[in-house]
């Protein structure tokens, strides 16, 4: 095959010689005093992709609270009864109850369940239970401790920092030119899973950062897609952004249909399509990639916003312990009209769950073998560089900078 | 979460698989996962080449007025694509190597909602 990244072997490293090309130390993601530096130096003041969209929330009086393990903090999200999105650490100013439940929900307000204080949609205290024997207290300086929030395109962020270091359209970088055209408000969620994951945040990310590993752990699910011209599907398309953003092309050669995914094919857009084109779909690199599938972008340090022609999916690597993660994956289509489409996105929902479950099931074999001190480092190939790349924007994050 | 009685004519003869037809991806997951192979087999072949019909006889209306007897036959169409990965793809009900299903946890999407409300 004649694709310049097989011309070329090492195409990459070239063009990033400040990730250097020797191996990368496996400690960062099996020490538990690391965790807790990158808590400090990462997780605390990152813009947090909550895989929220705004159209989850449309009513004043909508709201989604989510304990973030990576921040130690519970937050709060509501419409306010003026229509403003809002966030809130969800804790109770009197003394630091919580006002509300995991998950999603409607309500008129906010009453602790402690003493009954009372906050309202737009995190004012409303109400303070038997208010005349406190002291001097001043109801309009005692409102839910707010968190900054922003959107992007519909997608909700959330950043603890008490002054974020950067807007979340800084953040976004090169995504605000490559991505931000994707038609995102044409689909809404079809599915929706969460894994927990006995391995660290990187490991667990890294399966998902590179596709040499295809022909191995996939080659029963999706190996129709393998061309045996370009076995270890050599990638073609890589952007790594100075901020930790990646962005990766995956490509999915034409195949032979099977009766199923014809009939998948026939009634809609669908994972395994693969497919160049002269003029790409927007948000995408389609017309830059032989047969292109998809593209990865990676929102450093830990989300993705991945995107198809005529679907997506935004996933988390949810950091919750040295050694634990939560992977979170919603994948959104456009709503079936007829159950001819909902028949077809069903495939394609099937086909990612199963892949997901191949590549989760290598992070925890691998996280054992790191834990248990049997290699010291890890051995990268030119292909596996948005891996290299990780692990050296969270060093230089932490202060402990890679060896080139 | 209970499986349907009964299917739509002209697809009655399908009933002998009744117990995939069921309402949510969850369900349907871990009842293939929980399945054999020969079972599986059995709901591919009984269904992969009536599913262009069974999709034109759903079609008849919009997703979001599909009547609660027709039901039971998309859930159904919906495991046949369950079906399909391990028939066509592993030849075992699931991944070879992958988490277990018990280590996961799936939710249900905007179409799955909409059905089991309306």
């Amino acid at each position: 095959m004649n694709s310049p990244a097989n011309l070329n072997p090492r195409p990459f490293a070239p063009r990033y010689p400040q990730l250097g090309t020797g191996p990368v130390p496996v400690s960062s993601a099996v020490d538990p005093a690391f965790f807790e530096l990158e808590r400090e130096r990462i997780f605390r003041g990152m813009w947090v992709n909550l895989i929220l969209r705004e159209e989850d929330l449309p009513q004043p009086g909508d709201y989604f609270v989510r304990y973030l393990e990576a921040q130690d903090a519970s937050i709060l999200v509501v419409r306010g009864d003026d229509g403003k999105l809002r966030a809130f650490h969800n804790v109770c100013t009197h003394r630091g109850n919580q006002v509300a439940d995991e998950g999603a929900g409607h309500c008129k307000g906010f009453q602790c369940n402690f003493h009954g204080w009372t906050f309202d949609t737009r995190g004012r205290l409303a109400f303070v239970t038997d208010e005349q024997r406190f002291h001097n207290l001043d109801k309009s300086a005692l409102g839910l401790p707010a968190v900054h929030l922003d959107t992007w395109r519909g997608f909700i962020f959330v950043n603890l920092a008490r002054r974020p270091a950067q807007s979340l359209e800084l953040a976004m970088a090169e995504f605000n030119q490559d991505l931000k055209p994707f038609p995102f408000e044409q689909m809404v969620l079809a599915g929706r899973y969460r894994y927990n994951v006995n391995a660290n945040w990187k490991v667990t990310m890294n399966a998902f950062q590179e596709s040499y590993h295809g022909a191995f752990v996939h080659k029963l699910s999706v190996g129709q897609c393998i061309s045996p011209q370009d076995p270890y599907l050599a990638v073609q398309r890589i952007k790594l952004q100075e901020n930790g953003n990646q962005s990766v092309s995956v490509h999915l050669a034409p195949h032979a249909l099977s009766p199923a995914e014809k009939l998948a094919f026939g009634f809609g857009a669908t994972f395994t399509q693969g497919g160049g084109a002269a003029e790409a779909y927007p948000g995408t690199a389609q017309a830059q990639v032989r047969d292109w599938g998809f593209d990865l972008n990676i929102i450093f340090p830990y989300s993705r916003i991945n995107v198809g022609a005529g679907w997506y999916y935004v996933d988390a690597f949810w950091p919750v312990a040295h050694d634990r993660t939560v992977y979170e994956l919603a994948y959104y289509f456009p709503m079936p009209q007829r159950a001819s489409e909902m028949i077809s996105q069903e495939y394609s929902k099937i086909v990612l769950r199963d892949l997901s479950r191949e590549d989760l099931a290598t992070n925890e074999a691998t996280h054992r073998s790191l834990r248990s001190g049997a290699i010291r480092q890890m051995n990268l190939s030119d292909q596996e560089i948005a891996v290299r790349h990780l692990y050296h924007t969270v060093a230089a994050r932490c202060g402990k900078e890679l060896a080139k | 979460m209970s499986a349907a009685t009964a299917l739509p004519t002209p697809f009655t003869h399908l009933e002998p698989w009744l117990s995939f037809a069921l309402p949510s991806e969850d369900a349907r997951m871990r009842r293939r996962l929980a399945a054999s192979m020969d079972e599986l087999v059995g709901l591919y072949q009984a269904l992969v080449g009536d599913m262009p019909a069974i999709a034109a006889h759903l079609d008849q209306w919009p997703l979001a007025d599909l009547p609660a007897a027709q039901k039971p036959l998309l859930y159904l169409a919906l495991s046949f694509m369950e079906s399909a990965m391990a028939v066509e793809a592993f030849h075992q009900p699931g991944p070879p190597h992958a988490t277990t299903p018990e280590s996961m946890v799936v939710f249900p999407g905007r179409a799955e909602e909409m059905l089991s409300r309306a």
